[in-house]
């Protein structure tokens, strides 16, 4: 806790990259997770008519909005083990992270999903293509650029939830942080390098889906 | 690994996982609800500061003055890049060797409530700017006075539109005063915990936790879902849930 300020934020920052890989690790797999049930998931809630499937997602998606992250990961971490399923802390992260950005993805991409125009599947059905290529080729890619901004804030939303799996004991940046703490006690130092860190990484993150958002919008705006 | 992976539970087995809510619920449930009250406590008085201000944030964001504007988009731009959780950790582990020690209580509040003013100054900014322009030209010609109108002609039209996403707020420092858990806040995931290590029934216990949480804020978000349908105008919300 001596030196100049930089030294010590130097000094500091190699454990709390080597958290900030975990992070990424857990929010990248989250991410993975999280687009293809969400898409699973949204594609289900506009196109299955069977009233079981809908109260399903319906049950799932609210379960997931409506409860803490801190809960999902307990309930994976603490809870599991005890009916006989063992998750490492890092997986149990991935795993919650995931379902609570499914239903999130779910959501935002059944509602872009709703606000097409139905002629654009008549349309894609009447020029000969499957059901499924319609989907594919002609209704997801409409809904992602609706739904990019959403995407968006569930992207971040995410990297900042991987803070809460130091509550589990998965190594990442608030992890090594506390064992920062009690090595050094350069506390007041420590936490703000954490949050300098995480803006580091959201900061860009946040810019990045804007920047597609308007390249976007200038092609689909160029004559 | 595989041998310990039972992931079909025996019927009898199950019937002893519910056994449990039946045989512990009567020392669970009020145990769970004493640590609601905190977190309702926490979530509503971290609310209040946060709408306080978020008030002033999008009075600052809305201002000409660059001294003013410039700081307040430089904190809801911090205050939305960083996670929550190393907010309370800085406020609660940082701040005593500078001086500065509150409970954990207060550090929950604080916490809560300068996180949620970011959001909700957004969400503020979104609602006046979802007034037509020609509404304030329009009271200003009347001969209000730009308080005036911005108490009786403005606000009035912004709230309606504000409403749902204000409420989608709440809902979000509701989930998130869950991290007060963290900085030893005796809230609903701290009773949780504590009765998880002392039950050995942690699926059982952190699922009821859960089920608080819902109790609490599902209602909550179908009301703030029927709001934005109803008073929104078929405007998207601004402020959607996190």
């Amino acid at each position: 806790m001596s030196g100049p300020l930089l030294q010590r934020f130097a000094d500091v920052m190699p454990l709390l990259l080597a958290g900030a890989r975990t992070a990424v690790l857990i929010a990248l797999g989250a991410a993975l997770l999280a687009a293809m049930l969400g898409t699973a998931l949204a594609l289900l809630r506009t196109f299955s008519r069977s009233r079981g499937v809908l109260l399903a997602i319906a049950a799932f998606t609210e379960w997931q909005r409506n409860v803490p992250g801190v809960a999902h990961l307990f309930i994976l971490y603490f809870g599991l083990p005890a009916i006989g399923i063992k998750l490492a802390p890092v997986l149990a992260a991935i795993v919650g992270l995931g379902l609570v950005g499914a239903a999130s993805v779910g959501d935002i991409l059944a509602n872009a999903l709703r606000t097409l125009p139905a002629g654009q599947r008549e349309a894609a059905l009447a020029t000969g293509l499957a059901p499924w290529q319609a989907i594919r080729h002609v209704l997801l890619p409409q809904a992602l650029r609706l739904a990019w901004p959403g995407f968006g804030n569930s992207a971040c939303q995410l990297l900042k939830d991987t803070s809460i799996a130091s509550a589990i004991a998965a190594p990442e940046i608030m992890f090594f942080a506390r064992n920062l703490v009690t090595s050094t006690f350069d506390t007041t130092l420590i936490y703000l390098a954490v949050l300098v860190l995480y803006a580091a990484m959201l900061v860009p993150l946040g810019a990045g889906f804007v920047w597609v958002e308007r390249r976007w919008r200038r092609a689909s705006s160029a004559p | 690994m595989s041998e310990s992976m039972n992931p079909m539970p025996a019927p009898q087995e199950l019937a002893g996982f519910f056994a449990a809510f039946a045989e512990h619920g009567a020392e669970w449930g009020p145990r769970l609800a004493a640590g609601a009250l905190v977190t309702a406590q926490l979530s509503l008085l971290g609310f209040m500061l946060a709408v306080l201000g978020g008030s002033a944030l999008a009075a600052a964001l809305g201002s000409r003055a660059a001294v003013l504007r410039l700081p307040a988009q430089a904190l809801v731009q911090a205050m939305r890049s960083v996670p929550l959780l190393a907010l309370l950790l800085l406020l609660y582990f940082g701040l005593p060797p500078l001086g500065v020690t509150m409970s954990s209580f207060v550090t929950g509040v604080l916490g809560l409530g300068l996180y949620g003013a970011a959001s909700i100054a957004v969400i503020m900014q979104g609602g006046l700017a979802a007034v037509p322009r020609g509404q304030r030209e329009a009271a200003l010609a009347a001969g209000l006075t730009p308080a005036a109108a911005l108490r009786h002609v403005l606000l009035p039209q912004a709230l309606r539109v504000m409403t749902a996403p204000l409420l989608n707020a709440y809902v979000a420092l509701l989930k998130d005063s869950s991290l007060c858990a963290l900085i030893a806040s005796n809230e609903l995931m701290l009773a949780a915990r504590g009765m998880a290590s002392e039950y050995f029934l942690p699926m059982q216990v952190f699922l009821l936790a859960g089920l608080f949480y819902f109790v609490i804020a599902f209602p909550l978000s179908l009301l703030a879902r029927w709001l934005d349908r109803r008073l929104g105008n078929g405007r998207r919300g601004v402020g959607s849930p996190a």
